[in-house]
């Protein structure tokens, strides 16, 4: 009985108890930040945050924007895809296209105070070539970079690259300071000369980065707000919950939510990045010898009803296509969008003469999210005689699993980049999704041609995609419809090849 | 009592072994080509080479997980793979988001969870039906779709909440309310209907048992035998009850965390394993298993201290 006035408040006990474990919750900081937007601010949900803030881990596409806030490139890449100047004021190719001469800015300063010159920018180039960042293939064509004088640099290639000015207004043209190249600090805060810094206080990682406008910027065009937040948000619930809810002005979205951010009558800009299908990788034969046959490849191309595909399962958001090339890229032709329309009665003539009639079967691992569109394609290979097997879903060693030459065949989405991107992403030899090194004299020699064509590239590389749709070494269905949406606050311009626009595209709606 | 709590840390410390042991060789073992993860599929294989030997993971396991172990003990719990950025500080500025939700979210769980289920057990009649009923509608529907249903309503419809959570540094303490009232709401549903079931078991078992209808013989009054000595015997079947449902929540939080857009463990957890980020991963398991340790010990204690033949066992 010693605990009876205790006991006695016994219908609390259950919460009490825990209640005492509880006092360990609490908050932390100090400062004020207001998540009020106005015309002088911009807030974007972004899909996942940075690992390094160094410009020489930027990537591609949505994973490059959040460095554009942070750092000027060399080459600026307008919307459309015409390049300009911005940290060089002008570039030239030797006859041989194998010296790139880039004049530089005299005017421009990093956000700690160094000078941006002509070695400044060649610190920037040998550090991206060496810091093993995701894209620094970008310079793999580059042997050195020679300083000419205080605001000329001379980039010397070991062999020509139609796409090095492309690539200049990518991540390998991010200029970051000298001083803190290498430095563990420009990871998590970065240092350029771009029209924003970085709050670091106001910044969470995985949460949000906050960015104020520098002062005295060299380019006020390229500088509409005041204030920039990127707001980290994983999960596409949250994002249109943000963007409906007003607490973001623009974010990328999918076909299903994308309705919901209609509804709230949120604008819409799309434009096409990926190309989606099958991958016929085992064009030899040496895991799946059916693959190997021409008329196989060809009769799974007739064998997908794309437009209805397209319709039932993506809600629409997309265009049919036979071809992997994409339409920015100028190595797309018109003859080849619909070379393979849907056409199940050739599918079985063309099985039956392969002679592989019935003895068809492909497996392919299974890409989370595309559950549905995988069990469509199955049930269309089947009609015509053809199995599909989906495997386990693709895990994180996936690329690891793609060179070792573990999956005959793949459904992927892929990026639709430059001519030279693009063929040496899915076309040649060193390609990581052409891991079975299929080619030919007439591929190399047509790969050769894009790669000495200089600014023709793209009409040079439509041999290229000719001849891989009508050798069937893909099985593309459709270009997928990136989903941009945003609010009336705010103009954005869609980014050719770009999920998410660059962070230029933006600007006060009047 | 000392010789109890002793015995109990002592063997939390044990699980914690055991589970750091487990955990760094499944992990380390079973996640393929870490050093081509983080270079990207570019990366030549002497690219690779030089990232494994720069990460360590070019010796033999159990050389790895000392060093880890060293280190760990001496408070350093190493660094992301991918950001570089010290798990522990990762650690610091989430645990706080994630551990307010959770326990203001047991304490409201507790508290309503115990006066209905006391309610239901005593009134019986139609209360014990609406409590029934509703435990059944309330433990069948999931977290996160009561949580996108508060947001669609509270936040977008009438914009009383923010949709998405406005917690960053130097906000004050408003900030954090008001942001986490709908993620907590959206845990809480499961976590009352299910705790207040089990408390209307316990409590109920306990009004039949002979000593209660002894004290009624003797005269004692029904609110003096619920108050002194029912709820004192069914305390402990309900707060295992909750320590469960709190272990259980740490699970739960990590999709509620991603729809309301919380800096906490769940996003972290998330993004770590994707990435097979495993000095991250290591430290978000030693964190879950130092909680479950702790609200056990907890537990064990309270209980100990209401029931002294448990310390006595």
């Amino acid at each position: 009985m010693k605990l009876g006035p205790k006991a006695a408040a016994a219908a609390l006990v259950l919460s009490a108890s825990m209640a005492l474990t509880a006092c360990g919750g609490g908050n932390a900081g100090a400062g004020a930040n207001s998540g009020a937007t106005t015309v002088t601010a911009l807030t974007l949900g972004t899909l996942r945050d940075l690992t390094s803030w160094d410009p020489a881990q930027a990537h591609v596409g949505h994973a490059l924007q959040p460095y554009q806030a942070a750092y000027d490139s060399l080459i600026l890449r307008e919307s459309d895809g015409k390049l300009s100047p911005m940290l060089a004021t002008a570039w030239k190719y030797n006859d041989a296209r194998t010296k790139l001469t880039v004049d530089l800015r005299t005017d421009v300063t990093f956000s700690d105070g160094a000078k941006f010159d002509a070695e400044a920018a060649k610190a920037n180039l040998d550090h991206f070539k060496k810091a093993n960042g995701p894209q620094m293939a970008q310079l793999s064509s580059v042997s050195d970079v020679a300083v000419v004088d205080a605001d000329t640099v001379d980039i010397n290639l070991s062999a020509p690259d139609p796409a090095l000015e492309f690539f200049l207004s990518q991540a390998a043209g991010l200029m970051g300071s000298p001083k803190a190249l290498g430095t563990d600090a420009i990871k998590t805060e970065p240092v350029g000369s771009g029209p924003y810094v970085m709050d670091k206080a106001a910044s969470v990682k995985d949460s949000q980065s906050v960015f104020n406008a520098r002062e005295g910027y060299w380019n006020k065009d390229l500088q509409k707000y005041k204030k920039l937040t990127l707001k980290i948000l994983l999960d596409p619930t949250a994002r249109t919950n943000a963007l409906v809810s007003g607490q973001i002005d623009a974010t990328l979205l999918d076909p299903k939510n994308g309705k919901q951010a209609e509804g709230a009558k949120m604008k819409l800009e799309t434009n096409q990045v990926d190309w989606s299908g099958l991958l016929l990788l085992d064009r030899d034969g040496s895991k799946n010898p059916a693959l190997a046959n021409l008329k196989v490849r060809q009769a799974i191309n007739y064998a997908f009803d794309r437009k209805t595909i397209l319709d039932q399962v993506m809600l629409g958001q997309g265009t049919p296509t036979s071809q992997p090339f994409g339409k920015d890229s100028g190595a797309w032709s018109e003859d080849l969008e619909n070379y393979y329309s849907y056409d199940p009665e050739k599918a079985k003539q063309l099985i039956k003469e392969s002679g592989f009639e019935g003895n068809i079967s492909i497996d392919v691992p299974t890409l989370p999210g595309a559950e549905t569109l995988i069990s469509v394609l199955k049930q269309q290979l089947a009609d015509v005689g053809i199995t599909l097997n989906p495997g386990a879903a693709i895990t994180n060693t996936f690329t690891a699993d793609v060179a070792a030459r573990k999956y005959s065949a793949l459904f992927y989405n892929l990026f639709q980049g430059e001519p030279t991107v693009a063929i040496d992403q899915i076309v040649s030899t060193k390609a990581l999704y052409n891991p079975f090194k299929s080619t030919t004299p007439d591929l190399e020699q047509k790969i050769l041609a894009v790669r000495n064509a200089g600014d023709n590239a793209g009409e040079a590389a439509k041999e290229v995609n000719k001849y891989v749709v009508e050798q069937a070494w893909f099985a593309p269905l459709f270009r997928v419809n990136q989903m941009y949406y945003h609010n009336d606050k705010v103009n954005v311009e869609p980014q050719a090849q770009q999920a998410v626009p660059s962070i230029y595209n933006y600007s006060p709606a009047k | 009592m000392i010789k109890f709590i002793a015995k109990r840390l002592g063997s939390g410390v044990m699980v914690l072994f055991v589970v750091s042991v487990l955990t760094f060789t499944l992990l380390y073992t079973s996640s393929g080509s870490i050093a081509q993860n983080i270079l990207g599929d570019q990366a030549t294989p002497e690219q690779v080479a030089a990232k494994e030997h720069e990460l360590g993971l070019d010796q033999p396991l159990f050389v790895r997980y000392f060093s880890w172990l060293g280190d760990a003990l001496g408070g350093n719990l190493g660094a992301s793979w991918f950001t570089n950025e010290p798990v522990a500080n990762s650690l610091a500025t989430r645990i706080p988001v994630t551990m307010t939700m959770v326990f203001a979210a047991m304490i409201l769980i507790a508290i309503c969870a115990a006066l209905i289920g006391v309610a239901a057990a005593v009134k019986r009649g139609w209360v014990d039906r609406v409590v029934q009923v509703g435990a059944i509608i309330g433990d069948s529907i999931p977290g996160y779709v009561i949580g996108v249903f508060l947001v669609t309503i509270l936040a977008i419809q009438l914009g009383l909440f923010p949709a998405t959570s406005t917690i960053s540094p130097g906000v004050g303490p408003e900030v954090w309310v008001v942001s986490m009232t709908l993620p907590v709401i959206a845990l809480l549903i499961n976590g009352v209907t299910g705790g207040a079931q089990q408390i209307r078991s316990a409590v109920i078992k306990q009004l039949e048992r002979d000593y209660v209808r002894t004290l009624r013989s003797r005269g004692i009054g029904e609110r003096e035998i619920l108050f002194k000595h029912v709820l004192r015997s069914a305390a402990p079947a309900g707060l295992t009850v909750l320590s469960l449902q709190l272990i259980g929540m740490l699970g739960g939080v990590v999709i509620i965390e991603q729809i309301f857009a919380l800096p906490g463990m769940g996003p972290l957890a998330v993004a770590a394993t994707g990435q097979t980020d495993l000095p991250v991963v290591m430290g978000v398991v030693m964190y879950t298993v130092v909680v479950v340790i702790v609200v056990n010990l907890l537990v064990d204690i309270v209980n100990g201290w209401l029931n002294p033949k448990v310390r006595v066992s």
